[in-house]
This record gives C-alpha cells, sequence and structure tokens, in this order.
C-alpha cells in the first residue's frame, strides 16, 4: 500500500488543518515548513498582525496573503505617549488603507495603535469595507468627528467601535445620528476620549436602545450623572460599563434611581470612567461590586475612607486601576479582600508635585504581592523604594509577567540605605522567570543590567530612563536578552560602542529608541551603512545633523528592521540614515 | 546569584585586526583600511584577544538574598571580563561592528558621569512641567489631575495638590496649529510667546514658510465659544486668553 506522506494530501485538508491553527507565531511557523505549506498557508491566513507599519509594505502583505479579513497596526513608538515623539512623525495609516481597499474587500477587523487616521482614511474604510465589523482605534489621532460620522453612516455591519484613548478633533456634530435606524448591530462602544461637542445624548440614547446586544458601553466625560440611569435601563444587559462625569448635587431621586439601574445590569462585570467621582454617589454601585472582575477609578479623585471602602466591597477584583488617593492602607485592604488580583496599576495623582502628596509607598505594593497570589501585572508609581522591598516582591510574586515601577523623582535612591535599587530589580528579574515586559526606574547601576542580561531570558519589552553608567549596561542587556523585542532607553549615558557591537542583535528585534543618549552621528551613519535590513532614523528638530560633527550625540535615534527599506514620508526632521546619506555627505 | 559563563571563541577574523581607535571613529580613511571583508568579521572587538576569555567569573550568592549594599555581588567589570560569548545563545555571530580595544574610554573610567548628571536636569527641563517625557504618565492623565477639584478646604491633608493646581501652569500652554493644505497639526507651546510678532516667527518656522511668503499667510484662531477669528483683531492678552487653537489660512486678495 502506498504510504500517503504530508505533501500528498489534498490542499483543502491541510487548509482544514492550518484553520485550528490561530497563533500568528504558530502559522509562520508552519509557512515555514515547505513550499507548499507556504503557499498553503498564505492563501488561508485571516488575520495579521503588523507590529510596527514601516517594518513592510502594505503592497508586500498583500502579495503574500490576498485574504485578509483582520488587521492590527501599530504605528509610532511607544515613546510617543510621552510626547517624545513630536507631532507629524508619522504612522499614516492612508497608504494601508488605499492599497487594502482594492485588496480586501472582505476586510472584518481594523485595529490600529498610536496611528494618524484622517477623515479621509475613514471616508474610504467606510466605502471599501462594507462588510467591517470591528473599528479599533487606538491612541490614534488626526481625524475628527466627520470621519467618525461617515463610519456609523456606512459600516452597516459594525459591531465595534472603540476610540480607546484617541485624539478626535470636536466639530461639532452629531456624528451618532448618522447611524441609520435600522442599525441594531452594535456589541461594543467605546466613546471615553470624546470631548464636549461629540456626542448627541438623545442619539446615543436611540443607539443603545436598539442594540440588544450591546456588551460594552465606555462613554465620555461629559455624559451627566443623572442621564445614566435611563440609559442603564436601555441596556441592562452591559457586561462593561464605563460612566461619565461621576459628580452631581446630591438628589434622592438621582440616587435611587441610578442604584436601582445598575441593580438591574446582572451580568455587569467592569466598571470604568468615574470623572471627578464624589463619594456620595459611590453606593449606589455596591449591589454591582461583589460581581466585579474590573474596576478602573484612574479618573477619580475619591480619596481614602471613601474608596478603601469601595474596594473592599469587591472580592472578586482581577483588575484594579486607582490613582495614588489608595494609599498604603488601601492597598493592605485590597491584599487581604481580593485574592484573585492579577493586574494592578497606580498612577499618581500628582505626577508633578515636588512633596509627596498621599501616604503611598512601597508598603503598599509589598502588601498587594503578599497578599494577592495571582498577580501578574503591575504598573506602580510611587517615591521611594528599597531594594529589601523589592526582593520581598520578587520573592513573593514569581509569576510575574508585566512589572513596572515608576519612582517619580529619577535616580533616587534606595531611600533606607542609600544604595542603588540594583539588587531590587536583580531580585525581580531573578525570581519572575516568566518576566515579558519591565520598566526600571530610581538609581541604577551598569549593575542592574548584567542582572537583566543574565536572568531576563523571556523579557520581550524594556523601559529605561537615567539608568547606567556606561556601554557595559546597555551591551549586557542587547547580548543576554534573548526575546527581547522591544527597547526604549531615555537619557542614559550610552553611547556607540555597546550599539556597534551587538549591531546584529537589532536585527532580531521590532526597535530600539534611545533618546537623550550618547549615540554619536558617526555611529548612526555606520549602521545605516552597513545594515541594510535596518532603518536608522535620527530625530532633531534643531537643524539636520549635517550641520553638526560626526562624534555629537544625536538628540533622539530610533532603529527598526524593515524589509520596506527606507520610508519616504518623514518630517523635515527625521533624518534616514541610509547609504545614501552617508555617500553624499563625505 | 553564580554567574555561569558558556564561552565560544569567535570566528577567527580573515584579515588580522588593528586595534581600532575609537577617537579616530569619524575618520573615513580608517573605515575603509578595514576593507571590504568587513561584515564578514567584527569591525571592533569585544575583549582584548579571543584567547584570554576563558576565565570564568563566579558571583558571590548574596545579591539575591542581601538587601544591602547597591550592587553587593555585582563586582564592576571592565570590558574585557565581560560575558560576550555564550555557545548556547543563538546570537547571528557575524556582524560585530564593533571591537572594544584594551584602551578605556573616558566615560568608563569615571563611575560618576558627574557632566552627564548635571546636564540631564538642566537641558531636559520643559517649563512648568519637569523633564521632557517624565514621569511616563499619558497625557490623557496629566489633563485629567489638572482637572480635579480643589478639595483643600475639606482636606488639610492634600496642601500638596492644592499647590499643584494653583501654584504652576495647571492648564496645558500647548494648543495645535494647523496650517491651510496640511493635514497634520503641529502643538506650539504658548507660554513662551509674548507677542504676535514672536508667535508668527515660530509659526513661519515651524511650517518652512520663508519670510518673502509670509504676507500670503494670516493667522486666525478658534475662540472657546467656537468661533473663528482673524488673531491680528484682537489685542494679544484677549487672544492668549480665549484661544482654544490656531489655523494658518492664505489670505486671498
Amino acid at each position: 500500500m502506498q504510504k500517503k506522506t504530508a505533501y500528498s494530501f489534498p490542499d483543502e485538508i491541510l487548509e482544514h488543518v492550518f484553520s485550528f491553527i490561530q497563533s500568528v507565531k504558530d502559522r509562520n511557523a508552519a509557512s515555514l515548513v515547505c513550499k507548499s505549506w507556504y503557499e498553503i498557508e498564505r492563501w488561508c491566513r485571516r488575520k495579521i498582525f503588523v507590529g510596527n507599519c514601516y517594518a513592510v509594505s502594505p503592497t508586500m502583505v498583500i502579495r503574500r496573503f490576498p485574504d485578509i479579513r483582520s488587521i492590527e497596526l501599530k504605528g509610532k513608538p511607544h515613546f510617543a505617549d510621552f510626547n517624545l515623539v513630536p507631532d507629524g512623525w508619522g504612522g499614516y495609516v492612508l497608504p494601508w488603507i488605499s492599497k487594502m481597499a482594492g485588496a480586501y474587500p472582505w476586510l472584518e477587523e481594523i485595529r490600529l495603535k498610536r496611528m494618524v487616521v484622517t477623515d479621509e482614511s475613514l471616508e474610504l474604510v467606510a466605502k471599501s469595507f462594507t462588510n467591517l465589523q470591528v473599528l479599533v482605534l487606538f491612541s490614534c489621532e488626526g481625524f475628527s468627528t466627520d470621519g467618525l460620522a461617515a463610519i456609523a453612516a456606512g459600516c452597516k455591519n459594525l459591531r465595534e467601535l472603540d476610540l480607546r484613548d484617541s485624539e478626535v478633533d470636536d466639530l461639532s456634530g452629531h456624528w451618532l445620528n448618522h447611524f441609520p435606524d435600522t442599525y441594531t448591530s452594535l456589541v461594543s462602544l467605546n466613546i471615553s476620549c470624546l470631548g464636549s461637542d461629540d456626542v448627541s445624548f438623545s442619539a446615543l440614547e436611540r443607539l443603545v436602545g436598539r442594540c440588544p446586544n450591546l456588551r460594552r458601553l465606555l462613554l465620555n466625560r461629559e455624559v451627566p450623572l443623572d442621564k445614566i440611569a435611563n440609559l442603564l435601563s436601555r441596556a441592562p444587559q452591559l457586561i462593561e460599563f464605563g460612566t461619565g462625569t461621576y459628580a452631581a448635587e446630591l438628589r434622592s431621586d438621582v440616587y435611587s434611581n441610578l442604584a436601582e439601574a445598575f441593580c438591574n445590569c446582572k451580568e455587569l462585570k467592569s466598571l470604568s470612567g468615574f470623572w471627578d467621582a464624589v463619594p456620595a454617589y459611590l453606593p449606589v454601585i455596591y449591589s454591582v461590586c461583589s460581581r466585579l472582575t474590573s474596576l478602573n477609578l484612574s479618573y477619580a479623585p475619591i480619596q481614602n475612607p471613601d474608596l478603601t471602602k469601595l474596594v473592599s466591597q469587591c472580592p472578586s477584583l482581577q483588575r484594579m486601576l486607582v490613582l495614588d488617593y489608595i494609599e498604603d492602607s488601601g492597598l493592605e485592604v485590597l491584599a487581604s479582600s481580593c485574592k484573585d488580583l492579577q493586574e494592578l496599576r497606580v498612577f499618581p495623582s500628582d505626577p508633578f508635585g515636588e512633596e509627596p502628596n498621599v501616604s503611598l509607598t512601597e508598603k503598599g505594593l509589598v502588601a498587594v504581592s503578599s497578599g494577592c497570589p495571582k498577580l501578574q501585572s503591575v504598573l506602580y508609581f510611587c517615591r521611594q523604594m528599597s531594594n529589601a522591598a523589592l526582593v520581598t516582591i520578587a520573592q513573593n510574586c514569581p509569576n510575574f509577567t508585566r512589572f513596572r515601577l515608576c519612582l517619580l523623582d529619577p535616580k533616587i535612591a534606595d531611600y533606607r540605605t542609600l544604595q542603588s535599587l540594583d539588587v531590587g530589580f536583580g531580585a525581580i528579574v531573578e525570581h519572575c522567570k516568566d518576566l515579558r515586559r519591565l520598566s526600571l526606574s530610581g538609581l541604577l547601576t551598569d549593575c542592574v543590567f548584567e542582572y537583566i542580561g543574565m536572568h531576563a531570558k523571556k523579557l520581550e519589552m524594556l523601559s529605561v530612563a537615567f539608568a547606567g553608567e556606561s556601554d557595559l549596561a546597555l551591551h549586557h542587556v542587547l547580548s543576554g536578552c534573548e526575546s527581547l523585542r522591544k527597547l526604549e532607553i531615555m537619557n542614559c549615558p550610552f553611547g556607540d560602542k555597546a550599539l556597534l557591537a551587538n549591531a546584529a542583535k537589532l536585527e532580531t528585534m521590532r526597535s530600539l529608541w534611545m533618546s537623550s543618549c550618547s549615540v554619536s552621528l558617526g555611529a548612526c551613519k555606520m549602521l545605516g551603512q552597513k545594515m541594510p535590513r535596518l532603518n536608522i532614523e535620527v530625530m532633531d528638530e534643531k537643524g539636520p545633523p549635517d550641520s553638526r560633527a560626526e562624534s555629537d550625540p544625536v538628540d533622539k535615534l530610533y532603529i527598526y528592521r524593515s524589509v520596506a527599506g527606507p520610508r519616504f514620508d518623514m518630517p523635515p526632521f527625521v533624518w534616514t540614515m541610509d547609504e545614501d546619506f552617508a555617500s553624499e555627505l563625505s | 546569584m553564580e554567574l555561569q559563563l558558556g564561552l565560544a571563541l569567535p570566528p577567527p577574523p580573515l584579515i588580522p585586526i588593528e586595534t581600532f581607535d575609537l577617537n579616530s571613529y569619524g575618520n573615513y580613511e580608517t573605515r575603509e583600511a578595514l576593507g571590504t571583508n568587513a561584515l564578514s568579521w567584527p569591525l571592533l572587538k569585544l575583549g582584548p584577544a579571543d584567547n584570554d576569555i576563558n576565565n570564568i567569573h563566579h558571583h558571590n550568592s548574596s545579591s539575591s538574598s542581601s538587601s544591602s549594599g547597591g550592587g553587593a555581588g555585582c563586582k564592576k567589570r571592565s570590558f574585557d571580563e565581560a560575558p560576550f560569548f555564550d555557545e548556547k545563545r543563538n546570537v547571528p555571530k557575524t556582524l560585530h561592528l564593533l571591537l572594544w580595544t584594551n584602551q578605556p574610554n573616558d566615560e568608563d573610567d569615571d563611575p560618576s558621569n558627574v557632566l552627564h548628571e548635571n546636564s540631564s536636569s538642566a537641558i531636559f527641563k520643559n517649563d512648568g512641567e519637569g523633564l521632557v517625557g517624565w514621569p511616563p504618565v499619558k497625557t490623557w492623565r496629566k489633563k485629567v489631575h489638572h482637572q480635579i477639584p480643589n478639595g483643600g478646604a475639606e482636606n488639610n491633608r492634600l496642601p500638596a495638590v492644592e499647590n499643584g493646581i494653583g501654584g504652576r501652569a495647571s492648564k496645558s500652554t500647548y494648543v495645535k496649529v494647523k496650517m491651510e493644505g496640511v493635514p497634520i497639526a503641529r502643538k506650539i507651546d504658548l507660554s513662551v510667546h509674548h507677542s504676535f510678532e514672536g508667535l508668527t516667527n515660530t509659526l513661519m518656522r515651524m511650517f518652512g514658510i520663508s519670510d518673502g511668503n509670509r504676507k500670503s499667510f494670516k493667522l486666525t484662531y478658534q475662540d472657546r465659544e467656537g468661533d473663528w477669528l482673524l488673531a491680528e483683531d484682537v489685542p494679544w492678552r484677549t487672544f492668549i486668553r480665549s484661544l482654544k487653537c490656531l489655523k494658518l489660512i492664505r489670505s486671498r486678495g
């Protein structure tokens, strides 16, 4: 009997098998097995993720994958969130939309992060993708409510519209009215970022009322508290809800309506919003608290004891975002009440204040690490830290996947010993073998980087500021962190050596950002010349780099691997160090 | 915490390498002298001679449990001793563009890089908001905190919050500027300008408009009521107080 080998299967069978492989990594691996698998796989791939929109061109993507239904694109580097990337840098989505309009008429999902999206792009999306179901614009900018109106009017199958953290130009316009009366398929709507003139409340009410599948609704700040009860009563099936402003004069009718409305939302698991919250209205959500798995109070200026009291009512919490008003005492209560906690983010209420305004220290984080065995992800802003605390935290939580600590005063030492925090962070990377993301702060020497290079083998993203003493630090990271994909560095004394010695490593990473460091223009040019598959972009708003000496440090440096070559949409303050740049100047 | 080094030697260079003096870095001649084989062997080597990288260093294991002493258990090492090669690692061995020399670089020998410390705080301060990009708080959150109602009257535990709102410029002084015909808006810091002249100069520079072309542009602004007005029609103080965003339009006629 003739033995069947893998490649003699009919294509349809392999396609069917591949349809069970959802992970992009696995798909990529399968496509490398042999030519026929490559071919079959590329025809049946439906979903792609492009972590850096300049790493590949839309033409290349379309050429390889002819039938994509879901695309995710990311544009600007992460430090753009903190104003380190000037306006006009790039990350335009229009070229992608234009090309995909013709190639992927059946596109269902578009997810964009840190990209510039214009009204023209949105209009093109609405016109070209009649089957669009999901549109997520995460930290995007460049569009107005006119673009949203086009989406509302054109995308009859839209299920999810999520504008989280985006900057939308508020032209007055009742864009919500553009959803036709026959449109009933909304499942998820996040308009929390919109400004004042953008939302016609009556249109919102009607929309919510006619969409029976609406499960997620995040309102913007301008929706007044007394309107919420009505809204909730039209959507008692909500699972996730974000209020608007949560302040109003205490009125018993408003209060009781709200309490009743929340009580009727039997499936509510996640709450957010709470802008300007006043304690008086907090108890209306008590009926929901026991079921809550996610609570975002990071816009609520609520303080203790009200804040702690609220937290203590939520034993099922898995995800908690809060301001540092919670203080150590509140975190201790969190630690004893919320045994399922997996993610904690504590934001600073007064990030630029010179003096602490709340009593939030390392003790709060130690308490949570001790009391919450499932804790995996931490983002913590505070003003003091000790190695002892970090070591304890590391020993308590070996399962950390994300650990981001921001000590507000850069280069602050261990407050007990006045030493650097190398040992503390070293303990984190040593104990937390699955750590994928790490942000450092405080006084740090080259030593911590040696620990990181030695232990952080699964680390994918590292953020560094005001740390290290020499190139050796950067060298440790680049040579030791095998899984490193994204490295972002600001204000560190790292120069050319480590970068040039590890040039090959850069091709294994998505990107490297270095600003206010000591990398010379000459080194950038050398990298640009020798590494054709890297784009070396130098950013300087003061003037062209050729007006300065080769040994002068560049202001901002962004290096990323790309098969698309240097980009052509750079603003005047970005120069790409490709082969041409060096030769035309020498 | 023990440090085990698995070391592998790099492939021997095809051409004998001369030590590369970083001080002559910008010297193109030196680079060319290294020849077209530059891609196949390290241009600068980490560690003085490959043969010497057989020293295995062990760390003290005290670093993970001790809470005292910054860098306890971490000897500060020079580049010679850096664990560069790990035979288990899967890092491509070609394309090291840098060879360490045995000659210490200035910055390595100076642990207290005082110059850098001073510069980081002096150069990068952004008026009214501390260091640029620090702390890493999203713009969204900055805005929220500045608008937190003043709770000073009821709660005297928070004087700093009160000061934070009253004392420093609590509203962001950046406004959006658009130019007609240009899809992307820029942002400009109003607090550093004190007259229309200065503001216009900055805008012309920002959008690359030459002096000759200045006359063909007019500055307009949108006030809090949403109306668009000509900037030159109002006094500077009125302008500053009521403007929401700016737009440069081409003047007609």
